[in-house]
């Protein structure tokens, strides 16, 4: 249903989008997910036909190509921006009944749907209220009605659930959810819970590239993999005995010991593939009682930090830059944290360092307005009070 | 232009729904009572001569053209490129040239409803039992309309070259006044340069060129020497159709490259 190969748009030298490329099939619902600036709102207003693409070997929606065959496209598509542009003048239903006019819809049908979306979204009591006192959950979700309207194949939701409370954020993402069976979605977000538990397949973007395309299970599998095994028992007194047995299974890369709770000894195994069932058996064969066997798997977010800060410091390297200089932005409080200790480009080195911190404070007031807001900022850290401050891996 | 007529139509109502419409034509009606009022009392009473005046016959007529114009232009364009609702159009299935004309039209429109007053003015006098000239009365309004059309053109025009309502509006007015003063003062620029060259051959021609261009341009000119009068010139009617032609052309192109500014 969407087809983007090669997508690049350029402003000046920025590019905002650098060669992207990926599909999405009929009824499948996306995540586009993303830091700020990474490419996203700009992919999909060049899918909407707002923006010109500087260049694309192919770029269709709904089978139609969004270059030469614009108005089709528009046609088949549901669009709705971040901003939520709704005219604040108009009642609800007038401004569906606007929305369906612009599809040509009869007057017979757009009343049907006006019907049908208000209820689907949950808005049908306010039908005649004014868009512009509505609040900003019920703003969007009109915008979700008038983005329904007119049944469009393929669905285009930029940050839809942005500015929502917890609550309406979930009443949002259930009803994305629900669009599954009718619609092709794309959605986009910088919040990963939002895209868990919306998409069936996540398309990851840092700095205008695609740096990952799959299922959650797929990113996190690939990408991610096991961190190793857990297992807590009671071992005896000395557990030296059992972590050299552990060391011994076939497989196994290293063992680690972890803390002793009560009368059970913790220990990290790591190793190749699924060493649960090796580790059970032995535990069987030598009497250990065992209080936790459990594979601890990177979570997508893991995988999302790794790719961003992986694709950034590339980039960085690309260019001949420090990786300092080129910061990750968030506008969430205006710090971003980035610990990238399982990032293999991001810690070279591998075992035995400390883990790495990149922070960046945008805050100008946040230790003098002359600070340069590009470099990384010196805190005090305590959880880095091991680190010797002239070691290169210690950013902050 | 598929989907002009659904813009307009929405143009129209988002004008009179909002308060700077209202604030605009409350503006206008007492620009236009106090323009009849004086020129009744100039002319000792000639009621079609205090008809034609009060559109077209007086500064305050031509201040609001280049005052009303812009404003439109700046809610039309800029504040919607501001707060979003361009992009909800401009990705709507209308073309871009739809959207352009739908818009000119509301204004003009609005505009052609202002100047409806004059007319209900001369019906009041034909109540009254002194029956205007309706045909002269007619003619100046269709001619008051045309010329609100030529500025909202050029208006809409400057307010697309910026998303900056304030500047859009400032822009507009400035395109505005100078259609109405750079013939004016261009003229009498062009007379001074005529008397430094004298009568030597091209800079003669060259100035007699410009004369001519200014004077063809000249708006003022065209309204009084035919609207005003009662005639409804086809000549008239082409130049009043297609020089906003050319600035809607220009105002469509220029919407499609911010789409590359954005």
């Amino acid at each position: 249903m969407i087809e983007v190969k090669e997508l690049t748009r350029r402003y000046g030298r920025h590019y905002a989008v650098d060669k992207v490329s990926f599909h999405l099939e009929r009824g499948e619902v996306v995540g586009l997910l993303g830091p700020n600036g990474a490419g996203k709102t700009t992919t999909m207003r060049i899918l909407a036909g707002f923006l010109p693409a500087t260049s694309a070997e192919r770029l269709e929606v709904a089978g139609h190509d969004v270059l030469r065959n614009s108005l089709k496209v528009r046609e088949s598509i549901g669009y709705l921006p971040e901003s939520v542009p709704l005219y604040r003048e108009m009642k609800v239903w007038e401004m569906l009944d606007f929305h369906g006019r612009l599809h040509r819809m009869g007057r017979k049908d757009r009343r049907r749907r006006t019907v049908e979306v208000l209820e689907q979204v949950g808005v049908s009591e306010r039908s005649h209220q004014l868009v512009g006192t509505l609040s900003r959950g019920l703003r969007q979700r009109v915008g979700l009605a008038v983005a329904l309207l007119p049944e469009p194949p393929v669905l285009i939701l930029d940050e839809p659930t942005s500015g929502l409370d917890p609550l309406q954020r979930r009443e949002v993402r259930s009803l994305v959810r629900d669009l599954t069976d009718d619609h092709t979605v794309l959605v986009s977000s910088h919040i990963l819970a939002e895209i868990e538990s919306m998409c069936s397949r996540v398309l990851v973007m840092a700095q205008g590239q695609l740096v990952a395309d799959g299922t959650r299970q797929e990113l996190e599998q690939r990408l991610g993999g096991s961190e190793g095994v857990r297992l807590e028992a009671f071992v005896g007194a000395d557990p030296s005995g059992a972590l050299e047995l552990l060391k011994s299974l076939p497989g196994v890369l290293r063992v680690e010991l972890g803390e002793r709770l009560g009368i059970h000894q913790g220990f990290v195994i790591h190793g190749e593939g699924d060493l649960r069932e090796d580790v059970g058996a032995l535990a069987a064969q030598e009497g250990w009682a065992i209080r936790e066997l459990s594979s601890q798997m990177r979570s997508l977010e893991d995988v999302f930090a790794q790719l961003v800060a992986g694709n950034a410091v590339e980039l960085a390297g690309a260019k001949g830059l420090d990786e300092s200089s080129d910061p990750v932005l968030d506008d969430g409080g205006g710090l971003l944290q980035l610990q990238s200790s399982s990032a293999p480009s991001a810690d070279p080195g591998g075992e035995g360092k400390p883990a790495r911190k990149m922070i960046y404070s945008l805050n100008p007031f946040d230790q003098g307005t002359s600070r340069d807001l590009g470099a990384p900022m010196e805190i005090d850290d305590p959880g880095s009070s091991d680190s010797k401050p002239d070691d290169p891996e210690v950013r902050s | 232009m598929r989907g002009t007529m659904v813009i307009y139509r929405r143009e129209l109502a988002g004008l009179f729904l909002a308060p700077l419409g209202w604030m605009l034509l409350g503006l206008a009606l007492f620009a236009n009572g106090l323009l009849l009022y004086l020129v009744l009392g100039y002319t000792g009473g000639d009621l079609g001569a205090a008809l034609r005046g009060a559109l077209g016959g007086g500064t305050l007529f031509w201040a609001l053209l280049v005052f009303l114009p812009p404003l439109l232009a700046m809610r039309m364009m800029a504040e919607e490129s501001r707060s979003g609702t361009l992009e909800y159009l401009l990705t709507a299935p209308v073309s871009d040239a739809a959207v352009v004309v739908g818009k000119f039209l509301a204004a003009t429109t609005f505009l052609g409803v202002i100047w409806s007053v004059v007319p209900l003015y001369g019906l009041l006098f034909q109540l009254q039992g002194s029956p205007p000239d309706w045909g002269a009365v007619f003619a100046t309004w269709l001619g008051a309309v045309l010329t609100s059309g030529l500025f909202v053109s050029l208006g809409l025009l400057a307010a697309t070259s910026t998303s900056t309502p304030l500047l859009a509006a400032f822009l507009a007015f400035a395109a505005c006044l100078g259609w109405i003063l750079v013939p004016t003062f261009g003229g009498q620029l062009l007379n001074t340069a005529d008397a430094l060259v004298g009568s030597s051959g091209f800079g003669e021609l060259v100035i007699q060129t410009l004369r001519s261009s200014l004077r063809a341009m000249d708006v003022l000119r065209h309204f009084h020497f035919s609207w005003r009068m009662g005639v409804i010139d086809t000549a008239e009617v082409v130049f009043f159709c297609s020089w906003p032609c050319l600035f809607l052309f220009a105002t469509v192109r220029m919407l499609e490259g911010r789409r590359w500014r954005v």
